[in-house]
Protein backbone atom coordinates (compact mmCIF):
# COMPACT_ATOMS: atom_id res chain seq x y z
CA UNK A 1 0.00 0.00 0.00
CA UNK A 2 1.50 3.32 -1.13
CA UNK A 3 0.50 6.25 1.03
CA UNK A 4 1.56 9.80 0.27
CA UNK A 5 1.99 11.06 3.84
CA UNK A 6 2.74 14.65 2.79
CA UNK A 7 -0.40 14.91 0.69
CA UNK A 8 -2.51 13.41 3.50
CA UNK A 9 -0.99 15.81 6.03
CA UNK A 10 -1.92 18.71 3.72
CA UNK A 11 -5.51 17.45 3.46
CA UNK A 12 -5.66 16.98 7.25
CA UNK A 13 -4.05 20.41 7.85
CA UNK A 14 -1.57 18.77 10.16
CA UNK A 15 2.03 19.75 10.66
CA UNK A 16 4.12 16.64 11.26
CA UNK A 17 7.76 16.20 12.20
CA UNK A 18 9.97 13.90 10.14
CA UNK A 19 9.86 11.33 12.93
CA UNK A 20 6.06 11.42 12.99
CA UNK A 21 5.95 10.99 9.21
CA UNK A 22 8.30 8.03 9.37
CA UNK A 23 6.19 6.40 12.07
CA UNK A 24 2.94 6.96 10.17
CA UNK A 25 4.50 5.59 6.98
CA UNK A 26 5.18 2.42 8.94
CA UNK A 27 1.93 2.17 10.91
CA UNK A 28 -0.83 3.31 8.54
CA UNK A 29 -0.29 0.41 6.10
CA UNK A 30 -0.53 -2.07 9.02
CA UNK A 31 -3.86 -0.61 10.10
CA UNK A 32 -5.21 -0.37 6.54
CA UNK A 33 -4.11 -3.93 5.93
CA UNK A 34 -6.15 -5.01 8.96
CA UNK A 35 -9.31 -3.11 7.98
CA UNK A 36 -9.06 -4.21 4.34
CA UNK A 37 -10.43 -7.59 5.31
CA UNK A 38 -13.88 -6.04 4.86
CA UNK A 39 -13.40 -6.56 1.12
CA UNK A 40 -14.15 -10.26 1.78
CA UNK A 41 -17.73 -9.42 2.79
CA UNK A 42 -20.41 -9.46 0.11
CA UNK A 43 -22.49 -6.33 0.66
CA UNK A 44 -24.37 -6.24 -2.65
CA UNK A 45 -27.96 -5.30 -1.94
CA UNK A 46 -27.24 -3.78 1.48
CA UNK A 47 -28.83 -0.37 2.02
CA UNK A 48 -26.10 1.56 3.81
CA UNK A 49 -26.55 4.79 5.74
CA UNK A 50 -24.12 6.74 7.91
CA UNK A 51 -26.63 6.52 10.80
CA UNK A 52 -28.73 3.53 11.76
CA UNK A 53 -31.50 5.49 13.47
CA UNK A 54 -34.91 6.02 11.93
CA UNK A 55 -34.75 9.73 12.68
CA UNK A 56 -35.66 12.09 9.86
CA UNK A 57 -34.80 15.78 9.68
CA UNK A 58 -35.10 17.39 13.08
CA UNK A 59 -35.81 21.07 12.76
CA UNK A 60 -35.94 23.97 15.20
CA UNK A 61 -36.78 27.64 15.05
CA UNK A 62 -33.82 29.78 13.98
CA UNK A 63 -33.68 31.88 17.12
CA UNK A 64 -30.79 32.70 19.40
CA UNK A 65 -31.15 30.96 22.75
CA UNK A 66 -27.66 31.68 24.05
CA UNK A 67 -27.62 33.65 27.29
CA UNK A 68 -25.34 36.66 27.67
CA UNK A 69 -23.26 34.66 30.15
CA UNK A 70 -22.83 31.78 27.70
CA UNK A 71 -21.99 34.15 24.87
CA UNK A 72 -19.30 35.85 26.95
CA UNK A 73 -17.87 32.47 27.92
CA UNK A 74 -17.68 31.40 24.26
CA UNK A 75 -15.85 34.61 23.36
CA UNK A 76 -13.53 34.27 26.36
CA UNK A 77 -12.35 30.91 25.03
CA UNK A 78 -11.18 32.41 21.70
CA UNK A 79 -7.39 32.50 21.47
CA UNK A 80 -7.64 36.02 19.99
CA UNK A 81 -10.50 38.47 20.03
CA UNK A 82 -11.25 42.10 19.25
CA UNK A 83 -14.20 43.85 20.82
CA UNK A 84 -16.12 40.64 21.55
CA UNK A 85 -15.52 39.11 18.11
CA UNK A 86 -13.08 36.40 17.05
CA UNK A 87 -9.94 37.69 15.39
CA UNK A 88 -8.55 35.50 12.62
CA UNK A 89 -5.64 35.76 10.18
CA UNK A 90 -6.50 37.21 6.76
CA UNK A 91 -8.49 34.65 4.80
CA UNK A 92 -7.84 36.19 1.39
CA UNK A 93 -4.13 36.91 1.90
CA UNK A 94 -2.03 36.24 -1.24
CA UNK B 1 -18.62 7.31 57.68
CA UNK B 2 -20.81 4.28 58.24
CA UNK B 3 -22.79 4.61 55.01
CA UNK B 4 -22.09 2.09 52.26
CA UNK B 5 -20.16 3.86 49.53
CA UNK B 6 -22.80 3.25 46.85
CA UNK B 7 -25.10 5.63 45.00
CA UNK B 8 -28.30 4.33 46.54
CA UNK B 9 -26.96 4.09 50.12
CA UNK B 10 -25.60 7.65 50.01
CA UNK B 11 -28.77 9.02 48.45
CA UNK B 12 -30.91 7.31 51.11
CA UNK B 13 -28.63 8.49 53.93
CA UNK B 14 -28.82 12.11 52.77
CA UNK B 15 -32.57 12.01 52.13
CA UNK B 16 -33.28 10.39 55.51
CA UNK B 17 -31.09 12.91 57.30
CA UNK B 18 -28.62 10.35 58.67
CA UNK B 19 -25.81 12.04 56.72
CA UNK B 20 -25.39 15.52 55.29
CA UNK B 21 -24.30 16.14 51.71
CA UNK B 22 -21.45 18.21 53.15
CA UNK B 23 -20.16 15.25 55.16
CA UNK B 24 -20.39 12.98 52.10
CA UNK B 25 -18.42 15.44 49.99
CA UNK B 26 -15.79 15.78 52.74
CA UNK B 27 -15.51 12.00 52.78
CA UNK B 28 -15.11 11.86 48.98
CA UNK B 29 -12.48 14.61 49.03
CA UNK B 30 -10.53 12.86 51.75
CA UNK B 31 -10.66 9.53 49.88
CA UNK B 32 -9.38 11.26 46.74
CA UNK B 33 -6.68 13.02 48.75
CA UNK B 34 -5.58 9.72 50.27
CA UNK B 35 -5.66 7.54 47.17
CA UNK B 36 -5.33 9.57 44.03
CA UNK B 37 -1.66 10.43 44.42
CA UNK B 38 -0.92 6.82 43.57
CA UNK B 39 -3.77 6.16 41.09
CA UNK B 40 -3.88 9.38 39.05
CA UNK B 41 -7.58 9.13 38.21
CA UNK B 42 -8.39 12.83 38.51
CA UNK B 43 -7.12 15.69 36.37
CA UNK B 44 -8.88 18.20 38.61
CA UNK B 45 -11.01 18.04 41.73
CA UNK B 46 -13.71 20.73 41.90
CA UNK B 47 -13.23 21.27 45.65
CA UNK B 48 -14.94 24.64 46.06
CA UNK B 49 -17.86 23.98 43.71
CA UNK B 50 -18.45 20.54 45.25
CA UNK B 51 -18.56 21.96 48.77
CA UNK B 52 -20.87 24.76 47.63
CA UNK B 53 -23.21 22.34 45.85
CA UNK B 54 -23.30 20.09 48.95
CA UNK B 55 -24.21 23.01 51.18
CA UNK B 56 -27.02 23.88 48.77
CA UNK B 57 -28.38 20.31 48.93
CA UNK B 58 -28.30 20.45 52.76
CA UNK B 59 -30.17 23.76 52.78
CA UNK B 60 -32.80 22.32 50.48
CA UNK B 61 -33.05 19.22 52.68
CA UNK B 62 -33.65 21.42 55.74
CA UNK B 63 -36.38 23.23 53.80
CA UNK B 64 -38.17 19.93 53.26
CA UNK B 65 -36.73 18.68 49.96
CA UNK B 66 -36.02 15.13 51.07
CA UNK B 67 -36.68 13.19 47.90
CA UNK B 68 -33.89 14.07 45.45
CA UNK B 69 -33.02 10.95 43.44
CA UNK B 70 -29.25 11.49 43.74
CA UNK B 71 -29.12 13.67 46.87
CA UNK B 72 -25.52 14.35 47.83
CA UNK B 73 -24.04 11.61 45.63
CA UNK B 74 -20.49 12.55 44.55
CA UNK B 75 -19.99 11.73 40.88
CA UNK B 76 -16.83 12.13 38.79
CA UNK B 77 -17.02 12.96 35.09
CA UNK B 78 -14.73 12.22 32.19
CA UNK B 79 -12.66 15.17 31.02
CA UNK B 80 -14.62 15.39 27.73
CA UNK B 81 -17.82 16.55 29.45
CA UNK B 82 -18.56 20.24 29.78
CA UNK B 83 -19.34 21.90 33.10
CA UNK B 84 -19.82 25.62 32.69
CA UNK B 85 -16.83 27.61 33.90
CA UNK B 86 -14.61 24.55 34.35
CA UNK B 87 -11.81 23.30 32.14
CA UNK B 88 -12.73 20.39 29.85
CA UNK B 89 -9.57 19.32 28.05
CA UNK B 90 -10.54 15.91 26.59
CA UNK B 91 -7.10 14.73 27.71
CA UNK B 92 -5.48 16.97 25.09
CA UNK B 93 -2.95 19.77 25.14
CA UNK B 94 -5.18 21.32 22.46
CA UNK B 95 -7.85 22.09 25.09
CA UNK B 96 -5.62 22.29 28.19
CA UNK B 97 -6.99 25.73 29.12
CA UNK B 98 -10.41 25.55 27.50
CA UNK B 99 -13.21 26.63 29.84
CA UNK B 100 -16.70 25.38 29.07
CA UNK B 101 -19.28 27.94 28.03
CA UNK B 102 -22.19 25.69 29.00
CA UNK B 103 -22.93 22.43 30.81
CA UNK B 104 -23.48 19.05 29.12
CA UNK B 105 -27.08 17.81 29.36
CA UNK B 106 -26.12 14.57 31.14
CA UNK B 107 -24.14 16.54 33.73
CA UNK B 108 -26.90 19.14 34.18
CA UNK B 109 -29.39 16.33 34.80
CA UNK B 110 -27.13 14.82 37.46
CA UNK B 111 -26.87 18.20 39.16
CA UNK B 112 -30.63 18.74 39.03
CA UNK B 113 -31.09 15.34 40.71
CA UNK B 114 -28.91 16.43 43.62
CA UNK B 115 -25.61 14.83 42.59
CA UNK B 116 -22.33 16.61 43.33
CA UNK B 117 -19.87 16.85 40.42
CA UNK B 118 -16.64 16.18 42.25
CA UNK B 119 -14.09 16.55 39.47
CA UNK B 120 -12.91 15.58 36.02
CA UNK B 121 -11.06 12.36 35.28
CA UNK B 122 -8.18 11.35 33.06
CA UNK B 123 -8.81 9.85 29.63
CA UNK B 124 -7.09 8.95 26.40
CA UNK B 125 -6.70 12.05 24.25
CA UNK B 126 -10.09 12.79 22.66
CA UNK B 127 -11.07 9.28 23.87
CA UNK B 128 -8.74 7.61 21.36
CA UNK B 129 -7.12 4.71 23.12
CA UNK B 130 -7.81 1.63 25.21
CA UNK B 131 -5.49 2.25 28.18
CA UNK B 132 -5.78 5.97 29.11
CA UNK B 133 -2.08 6.27 28.21
CA UNK B 134 -2.58 8.67 25.29
CA UNK B 135 -3.66 11.39 27.75
CA UNK B 136 -1.45 14.46 27.34
CA UNK B 137 -1.34 14.90 31.11
CA UNK B 138 -0.75 11.78 33.18
CA UNK B 139 -0.88 8.02 33.45
CA UNK B 140 -3.72 6.41 35.40
CA UNK B 141 -3.07 3.18 37.25
CA UNK B 142 -5.35 0.23 37.85
CA UNK B 143 -6.33 0.37 41.54
CA UNK B 144 -6.22 -3.44 41.75
CA UNK B 145 -2.60 -3.57 40.57
CA UNK B 146 -0.81 -0.28 40.01
CA UNK B 147 1.60 -1.78 37.48
CA UNK B 148 -1.38 -2.38 35.16
CA UNK B 149 -3.48 -0.11 32.99
CA UNK B 150 -7.08 0.60 34.05
CA UNK B 151 -8.12 0.23 30.40
CA UNK B 152 -9.57 3.09 28.46
CA UNK B 153 -10.45 5.46 27.16
CA UNK B 154 -12.47 6.35 30.29
CA UNK B 155 -9.76 4.89 32.56
CA UNK B 156 -9.78 7.76 35.06
CA UNK B 157 -13.50 7.41 35.74
CA UNK B 158 -13.16 3.61 36.05
CA UNK B 159 -10.23 3.88 38.45
CA UNK B 160 -11.99 6.52 40.59
CA UNK B 161 -14.93 4.14 41.13
CA UNK B 162 -12.82 0.99 41.48
CA UNK B 163 -10.69 2.68 44.17
CA UNK B 164 -13.88 3.74 46.02
CA UNK B 165 -13.06 7.42 45.68
CA UNK B 166 -16.54 8.00 44.25
CA UNK B 167 -19.56 5.68 44.07
CA UNK B 168 -20.22 6.56 40.41
CA UNK B 169 -18.62 8.26 37.44
CA UNK B 170 -19.58 9.07 33.88
CA UNK B 171 -17.57 7.96 30.89
CA UNK B 172 -18.25 7.93 27.18
CA UNK B 173 -18.35 4.69 25.22
CA UNK B 174 -17.55 4.92 21.50
CA UNK B 175 -16.10 1.44 20.95
CA UNK B 176 -15.98 0.04 24.48
CA UNK B 177 -14.43 2.94 26.37
CA UNK B 178 -16.65 2.33 29.41
CA UNK B 179 -17.32 -1.42 29.30
CA UNK B 180 -13.65 -2.35 28.73
CA UNK B 181 -12.18 -0.31 31.64
CA UNK B 182 -15.08 -1.49 33.84
CA UNK B 183 -14.04 -5.05 33.02
CA UNK B 184 -10.33 -4.39 33.67
CA UNK B 185 -11.09 -2.63 36.97
CA UNK B 186 -13.69 -5.10 38.25
CA UNK B 187 -16.71 -2.79 38.30
CA UNK B 188 -19.96 -2.25 36.36
CA UNK B 189 -20.04 -0.16 33.16
CA UNK B 190 -23.19 0.22 31.07
CA UNK B 191 -23.40 1.58 27.52
CA UNK B 192 -27.04 2.39 26.88
CA UNK B 193 -28.71 2.15 23.49
CA UNK B 194 -27.54 4.86 21.10
CA UNK B 195 -29.96 7.78 21.49
CA UNK B 196 -30.98 7.02 25.07
CA UNK B 197 -28.65 9.67 26.52
CA UNK B 198 -27.97 13.12 25.06
CA UNK B 199 -24.50 13.77 23.68
CA UNK B 200 -24.89 17.54 24.03
CA UNK B 201 -21.82 19.00 25.73
CA UNK B 202 -19.63 15.94 25.20
CA UNK B 203 -16.51 16.57 23.10
CA UNK B 204 -17.46 14.57 20.00
CA UNK B 205 -15.24 11.68 18.91
CA UNK B 206 -17.40 9.66 16.51
CA UNK B 207 -20.92 11.05 16.55
CA UNK B 208 -22.73 7.96 15.27
CA UNK B 209 -21.06 5.80 17.95
CA UNK B 210 -20.57 7.95 21.09
CA UNK B 211 -22.82 7.37 24.08
CA UNK B 212 -22.53 8.70 27.66
CA UNK B 213 -22.30 5.74 30.02
CA UNK B 214 -22.09 5.28 33.80
CA UNK B 215 -19.57 3.38 35.95
CA UNK B 216 -20.78 2.07 39.33
CA UNK B 217 -20.06 -0.66 41.86
CA UNK B 218 -23.29 -2.54 41.16
CA UNK B 219 -26.01 -2.88 38.53
CA UNK B 220 -28.73 -1.19 40.56
CA UNK B 221 -26.60 1.97 40.85
CA UNK B 222 -25.93 1.94 37.11
CA UNK B 223 -29.67 1.85 36.48
CA UNK B 224 -30.24 4.64 38.96
CA UNK B 225 -27.70 6.96 37.32
CA UNK B 226 -28.93 6.05 33.86
CA UNK B 227 -32.54 6.77 34.82
CA UNK B 228 -31.48 10.35 35.61
CA UNK B 229 -29.33 11.16 32.58
CA UNK B 230 -31.49 9.47 29.91
CA UNK B 231 -34.16 10.99 27.71
CA UNK B 232 -34.87 13.27 24.81
CA UNK B 233 -32.87 16.48 24.64
CA UNK B 234 -33.72 19.17 22.09
CA UNK B 235 -29.99 19.91 21.86
CA UNK B 236 -29.18 16.44 20.49
CA UNK B 237 -31.22 15.50 17.44
CA UNK B 238 -30.18 11.84 17.78
CA UNK B 239 -31.59 11.54 21.31
CA UNK B 240 -35.01 9.94 21.35
CA UNK B 241 -38.29 10.11 23.23
CA UNK B 242 -38.21 6.90 25.26
CA UNK B 243 -41.10 4.45 25.29
CA UNK B 244 -39.44 2.53 28.09
CA UNK B 245 -37.50 4.59 30.60
CA UNK B 246 -35.08 2.76 32.89
CA UNK B 247 -37.13 1.08 35.59
CA UNK B 248 -36.30 0.02 39.13
CA UNK B 249 -37.59 -3.53 39.11
CA UNK B 250 -34.70 -6.00 39.04
CA UNK B 251 -36.38 -9.11 40.35
CA UNK B 252 -35.94 -11.23 37.25
CA UNK B 253 -36.29 -14.99 37.31
CA UNK B 254 -33.66 -16.29 34.89
CA UNK B 255 -35.65 -19.42 34.14
CA UNK B 256 -37.26 -18.89 30.79
CA UNK B 257 -34.73 -16.25 29.73
CA UNK B 258 -33.11 -17.18 26.42
CA UNK B 259 -29.41 -16.46 26.54
CA UNK B 260 -27.43 -16.48 23.31
CA UNK B 261 -23.76 -17.46 23.29
CA UNK B 262 -22.14 -16.60 19.95
CA UNK B 263 -19.33 -18.94 19.00
CA UNK B 264 -17.45 -16.10 17.27
CA UNK B 265 -16.88 -14.45 20.66
CA UNK B 266 -14.69 -17.28 21.88
CA UNK B 267 -11.88 -16.79 19.45
CA UNK B 268 -8.60 -18.53 18.83
CA UNK B 269 -5.79 -16.83 20.63
CA UNK B 270 -7.93 -15.32 23.34
CA UNK B 271 -6.70 -15.75 26.89
CA UNK B 272 -7.79 -19.24 27.97
CA UNK B 273 -8.26 -18.28 31.60
CA UNK B 274 -10.54 -15.41 30.58
CA UNK B 275 -12.56 -17.77 28.36
CA UNK B 276 -12.82 -20.30 31.20
CA UNK B 277 -14.02 -17.61 33.60
CA UNK B 278 -16.74 -16.51 31.16
CA UNK B 279 -17.78 -20.12 30.53
CA UNK B 280 -18.22 -20.67 34.27
CA UNK B 281 -20.33 -17.51 34.34
CA UNK B 282 -22.53 -18.89 31.56
CA UNK B 283 -22.83 -22.12 33.56
CA UNK B 284 -24.37 -20.07 36.40
CA UNK B 285 -27.07 -18.93 33.99
CA UNK B 286 -27.76 -22.53 33.05
CA UNK B 287 -27.99 -23.59 36.70
CA UNK B 288 -30.44 -20.76 37.36
CA UNK B 289 -32.71 -22.14 34.67
CA UNK B 290 -31.87 -19.90 31.74
CA UNK B 291 -32.05 -21.46 28.30
CA UNK B 292 -28.55 -21.34 26.78
CA UNK B 293 -28.74 -21.03 23.00
CA UNK B 294 -25.66 -21.49 20.81
CA UNK B 295 -25.82 -18.84 18.14
CA UNK B 296 -23.64 -17.64 15.33
CA UNK B 297 -22.91 -14.04 14.32
CA UNK B 298 -20.74 -14.71 11.26
CA UNK B 299 -19.91 -11.06 10.61
CA UNK B 300 -18.44 -10.59 14.09
CA UNK B 301 -14.83 -11.02 12.91
CA UNK B 302 -15.35 -7.91 10.76
CA UNK B 303 -16.79 -5.64 13.46
CA UNK B 304 -13.43 -4.27 14.58
CA UNK B 305 -12.43 -3.43 11.00
CA UNK B 306 -15.76 -1.61 10.51
CA UNK B 307 -15.06 0.30 13.70
CA UNK B 308 -11.52 1.31 12.76
CA UNK B 309 -12.85 2.80 9.51
CA UNK B 310 -15.98 4.60 10.74
CA UNK B 311 -14.42 5.86 13.96
CA UNK B 312 -11.33 7.55 12.42
CA UNK B 313 -13.46 8.87 9.54
CA UNK B 314 -15.90 10.57 11.91
CA UNK B 315 -13.11 11.62 14.28
CA UNK B 316 -11.09 13.30 11.55
CA UNK B 317 -14.22 15.28 10.61
CA UNK B 318 -15.17 16.14 14.20
CA UNK B 319 -11.63 17.19 15.11
CA UNK B 320 -11.36 19.58 12.17
CA UNK B 321 -12.95 22.18 14.46
CA UNK B 322 -9.74 22.27 16.49
CA UNK B 323 -7.81 24.67 14.31
CA UNK B 324 -6.60 27.24 16.84
CA UNK B 325 -9.32 29.74 15.89
CA UNK B 326 -12.07 29.18 18.47
CA UNK B 327 -10.25 27.00 20.99
CA UNK B 328 -6.75 26.31 22.22
CA UNK B 329 -3.65 28.14 21.09
CA UNK B 330 -3.42 30.15 17.89
CA UNK B 331 -0.83 28.81 15.43
CA UNK B 332 1.85 30.89 13.73
CA UNK B 333 1.71 32.48 10.31
CA UNK B 334 -0.91 33.00 7.59
CA UNK B 335 -4.16 31.12 7.85
CA UNK B 336 -3.30 27.72 6.33
CA UNK B 337 0.04 27.65 8.11
CA UNK B 338 -1.71 28.73 11.31
CA UNK B 339 -4.11 25.78 11.14
CA UNK B 340 -1.30 23.32 10.52
CA UNK B 341 0.94 24.56 13.29
CA UNK B 342 -1.85 24.79 15.88
CA UNK B 343 -2.95 21.23 15.10
CA UNK B 344 0.61 19.91 14.89
CA UNK B 345 1.44 21.35 18.31
CA UNK B 346 -1.90 20.57 20.01
CA UNK B 347 -2.56 16.93 19.04
CA UNK B 348 -0.69 13.90 20.36
CA UNK B 349 0.53 10.88 18.41
CA UNK B 350 -2.60 8.69 18.55
CA UNK B 351 -4.88 11.58 17.61
CA UNK B 352 -2.66 12.44 14.65
CA UNK B 353 -2.61 8.79 13.62
CA UNK B 354 -6.41 8.58 13.57
CA UNK B 355 -6.87 11.94 11.85
CA UNK B 356 -4.47 10.79 9.12
CA UNK B 357 -6.23 7.44 8.89
CA UNK B 358 -9.67 9.06 8.71
CA UNK B 359 -8.48 11.58 6.14
CA UNK B 360 -7.11 8.76 4.01
CA UNK B 361 -10.33 6.75 4.30
CA UNK B 362 -12.45 9.73 3.25
CA UNK B 363 -10.13 10.90 0.46
CA UNK B 364 -11.04 10.72 -3.21
CA UNK B 365 -10.33 7.27 -4.64
CA UNK B 366 -10.55 5.48 -1.28
CA UNK B 367 -13.93 6.59 0.08
CA UNK B 368 -15.90 3.83 -1.66
CA UNK B 369 -13.45 1.05 -0.85
CA UNK B 370 -13.22 1.91 2.85
CA UNK B 371 -15.96 4.15 4.20
CA UNK B 372 -18.86 3.03 2.00
CA UNK B 373 -17.85 -0.58 2.45
CA UNK B 374 -17.71 -0.13 6.22
CA UNK B 375 -21.19 1.39 6.51
CA UNK B 376 -22.56 -1.42 4.33
CA UNK B 377 -21.02 -4.09 6.60
CA UNK B 378 -22.31 -2.09 9.57
CA UNK B 379 -25.87 -2.33 8.23
CA UNK B 380 -25.41 -6.06 7.56
CA UNK B 381 -24.08 -6.55 11.08
CA UNK B 382 -27.14 -4.80 12.47
CA UNK B 383 -29.42 -7.12 10.50
CA UNK B 384 -27.46 -10.10 11.83
CA UNK B 385 -27.99 -8.98 15.45
CA UNK B 386 -31.70 -8.27 14.77
CA UNK B 387 -32.06 -11.85 13.48
CA UNK B 388 -30.25 -13.29 16.52
CA UNK B 389 -32.48 -11.33 18.90
CA UNK B 390 -35.53 -13.06 17.43
CA UNK B 391 -34.18 -16.29 18.97
CA UNK B 392 -32.69 -14.96 22.21
CA UNK B 393 -33.38 -12.22 24.76
CA UNK B 394 -29.76 -11.32 25.49
CA UNK B 395 -26.31 -12.26 24.20
CA UNK B 396 -23.37 -13.06 26.49
CA UNK B 397 -19.69 -12.65 25.73
CA UNK B 398 -16.44 -11.65 27.37
CA UNK B 399 -16.09 -7.86 27.60
CA UNK B 400 -12.37 -7.98 26.87
CA UNK B 401 -10.25 -10.81 25.44
CA UNK B 402 -7.58 -10.16 28.10
CA UNK B 403 -7.22 -8.91 31.68
CA UNK B 404 -5.47 -5.62 32.51
CA UNK B 405 -2.02 -5.50 30.93
CA UNK B 406 1.23 -3.81 32.00
CA UNK B 407 1.32 -0.06 31.57
CA UNK B 408 3.25 0.72 28.38
CA UNK B 409 3.00 -2.80 26.93
CA UNK B 410 0.92 -1.97 23.83
CA UNK B 411 1.86 1.65 23.23
CA UNK B 412 4.04 1.01 20.17
CA UNK B 413 1.73 -1.41 18.41
CA UNK B 414 -1.54 0.29 17.39
CA UNK B 415 -3.14 -2.84 15.97
CA UNK B 416 -2.51 -4.78 19.22
CA UNK B 417 -4.06 -1.91 21.18
CA UNK B 418 -7.06 -1.78 18.83
CA UNK B 419 -7.68 -5.52 19.35
CA UNK B 420 -8.56 -4.78 23.00
CA UNK B 421 -11.92 -3.49 21.70
CA UNK B 422 -12.74 -6.58 19.67
CA UNK B 423 -15.77 -7.69 21.73
CA UNK B 424 -17.18 -4.27 22.57
CA UNK B 425 -17.30 -2.42 19.22
CA UNK B 426 -20.28 -4.32 17.80
CA UNK B 427 -22.64 -2.69 20.32
CA UNK B 428 -21.55 0.77 19.17
CA UNK B 429 -21.69 -0.11 15.49
CA UNK B 430 -25.22 -1.51 15.83
CA UNK B 431 -26.37 0.89 18.57
CA UNK B 432 -27.50 -1.84 20.98
CA UNK B 433 -27.10 -1.63 24.78
CA UNK B 434 -24.32 -3.51 26.56
CA UNK B 435 -23.12 -3.84 30.12
CA UNK B 436 -19.98 -5.29 31.69
CA UNK B 437 -20.42 -6.97 35.08
CA UNK B 438 -17.71 -8.60 37.21
CA UNK B 439 -17.54 -12.35 36.53
CA UNK B 440 -14.51 -13.48 38.51
CA UNK B 441 -10.77 -13.34 37.96
CA UNK B 442 -8.08 -14.68 35.67
CA UNK B 443 -4.37 -14.33 36.49
CA UNK B 444 -5.53 -12.63 39.70
CA UNK B 445 -7.19 -9.77 37.80
CA UNK B 446 -10.87 -9.07 37.13
CA UNK B 447 -12.80 -10.44 34.17
CA UNK B 448 -15.99 -8.78 32.94
CA UNK B 449 -18.99 -10.54 31.43
CA UNK B 450 -20.73 -8.56 28.69
CA UNK B 451 -24.52 -8.70 28.35
CA UNK B 452 -25.89 -7.32 25.09
CA UNK B 453 -29.57 -6.69 24.38
CA UNK B 454 -32.03 -5.48 21.80
CA UNK B 455 -32.21 -1.82 20.83
CA UNK B 456 -33.83 0.14 23.68
CA UNK B 457 -34.26 -3.06 25.71
CA UNK B 458 -31.80 -1.63 28.26
CA UNK B 459 -34.06 -2.72 31.11
CA UNK B 460 -33.71 -6.38 30.13
CA UNK B 461 -29.92 -6.00 29.93
CA UNK B 462 -29.88 -4.45 33.42
CA UNK B 463 -32.22 -7.10 34.83
CA UNK B 464 -30.18 -9.99 33.44
CA UNK B 465 -26.95 -8.36 34.65
CA UNK B 466 -28.45 -7.81 38.12
CA UNK B 467 -29.59 -11.44 38.28
CA UNK B 468 -26.11 -12.61 37.32
CA UNK B 469 -24.52 -10.22 39.83
CA UNK B 470 -26.65 -11.77 42.60
CA UNK B 471 -25.62 -15.30 41.55
CA UNK B 472 -21.98 -14.28 41.33
CA UNK B 473 -22.00 -12.57 44.73
CA UNK B 474 -23.66 -15.62 46.30
CA UNK B 475 -21.08 -18.06 44.94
Amino acid sequence: MDIDINRLATLAKLQLTDDEKAMLERQLPDILDYVSKLQEVDTSGVDAKAYLTDAVNVLREDVITLTREERDAVVAAFPKQVGGAMEVPGVFAE
Amino acid sequence: MTTNWTVKAIRDAVNSGSATAASIVDEALSRIEKKDGEIGAFLEVFVDDARKAAKDIDVRHAAGETNLPLAGVPIAIKDNMLVMGHVASAGSKMLADYRSAYTATAVARLQAAGAIIIGRTNMDEFAMGSSTETSAFQKTKNPLDVTKTPGGSSGGSAAAVAADMVPAALGSDTGGSVRQPASLCGIVGMKPTYGRVSRYGIVALASSLDQVSPFTKNVEDAALVLSIIEGKDPHDATSVVLDEPIGDNFSLDLSGVRVGVPKEYFIDGMDEDVAACIRSGIEKFREAGAEIVDISLPLSPYALAVYYIIQPAEASSNLSRFDGMRYGNRGEGAIEESYRSARGAGFGAETKRRIMLGTFILSAGYYDAYYKKAIAVRAALKTEFDQAFKRVDVILSPTSPVVAWDIGAKMNDPVAMYLADIFTVAANITGIPGISVPCGTAHGLPVGLQVLGRNFDDNKVLQVAAAFEALHNAS
